[in-house]
């Protein structure tokens, strides 16, 4: 049945054993957190490494707009620092789900693409979106400012909400509501403190879901 | 059979048995229809390959797995995973330990 192992007339050690209906439920607990946890995608450690990530990024965009006044938009040093900050969250995300998945075969891979397809479809029409309304004339502050920082978050925001919904995923439904709900909060802010708030809310969002993970691991 | 009328002998005999306990639980962590290498499964389990191989004849023989093989000669691999009779089993058997416990 394995790999290059004897499959013929190996008797179980375990055949026979006396096994307490206690002992039983410990174990039977015991194994299914262990293996949650070891399936488990994303952690709560990288879930609080996303959240840092991506208050470094909005932050970095929020130092070099600050007190703009007419609103230009960031600098190339702090779009730079965004997307460095994206990459090590991406990287992270990425070792992290080889870890979590090893030997692990889906029933479909078309479920894998039916997930992201919808994100990244939702992510790059807000870039999109941006061209058009800077190609309408409207100012630097709605195109460079309120749209790239609160847009993906409710675009994305709300894709991930109705995969989530659909799977009966309530965590991942959260914590996408919640997004939806930082995103259009925080255009409130300005063009500006648009990339703060919204930083900060995202942040929070992140680390009260790594809070929650912890706690229903212990629950 | 409920509440303080459950006995032991309800608990099913191929999942009453500490590692065949664990690769029912350790399957049943994953997605309904996902699969799991004998590698990693084996490693989650701590048994060896010759041991936790009757462990999954036993219950492939019963229909709770089913496995999979590709591949030929050393790249061959094996995946196992649970049956929507396996999850039921498993199902049938926490709520018995459950009652048989809430009896004692």
């Amino acid at each position: 049945m394995g790999e290059n192992t004897d499959m013929n007339g190996t008797r179980a050690v375990d055949e026979g054993s006396e096994l307490d209906p206690r002992t039983a439920a410990t174990l039977l607990e015991q194994t299914k957190r262990r293996a949650q946890h070891q399936f488990e995608f994303p952690s709560p450690l990288l879930t609080l490494i996303q959240a840092g990530a991506v208050l470094a990024a909005y932050g970095a965009i929020w130092l070099s707009v600050r007190g703009q006044n007419p609103y230009s938009g960031p600098s190339y040093a702090a779009l730079a620092a965004l997307y460095a900050f994206v990459a090590v969250a991406a990287i992270a995300a990425t070792l992290e789900g080889r870890r979590a998945s090893a030997g692990v075969i889906r029933r479909s891979s078309r479920q894998q693409w039916s997930r992201a397809i919808p994100l990244v479809a939702a992510f790059l029409a807000v870039y999109v979106l941006m061209g058009a309304l800077r190609y309408d004339g409207f100012s630097h502050a709605i195109v460079y400012g309120i749209l790239p920082a609160a847009g993906p978050l409710i675009v994305v925001g709300a894709a991930m909400a109705g995969y989530a919904a659909a799977r009966e995923e309530w965590q991942v439904l959260g914590v996408a509501v919640a997004a939806i709900a930082v995103g259009a909060g925080s255009a409130f802010a300005g063009p500006a403190g648009v990339w703060g708030v919204a930083g900060a809310g995202i942040c929070a969002v992140l680390v009260c879901r790594a809070i929650a993970q912890v706690w229903l691991r212990r629950a | 059979m409920t509440g303080a009328g459950t006995t032991a002998d309800a608990l099913d005999p191929l999942i009453h048995v500490p590692a065949r306990l664990r690769i029912v639980a350790t399957l049943a962590a994953l997605p309904d229809g996902d699969a799991l290498s004998f590698t990693r499964l084996q490693n989650m389990i701590g048994l060896t390959p010759g041991n936790l191989i009757t462990h999954l004849r036993k219950l492939e023989d019963a229909g709770y797995l089913s496995s999979e093989k590709t591949g030929n000669g050393v790249a061959s691999r094996t995946s196992v995973a649970l049956s929507n009779r396996g999850r039921a089993a498993l199902d049938t058997y926490t709520a018995a330990l459950r009652d048989l416990l809430a009896g004692l």
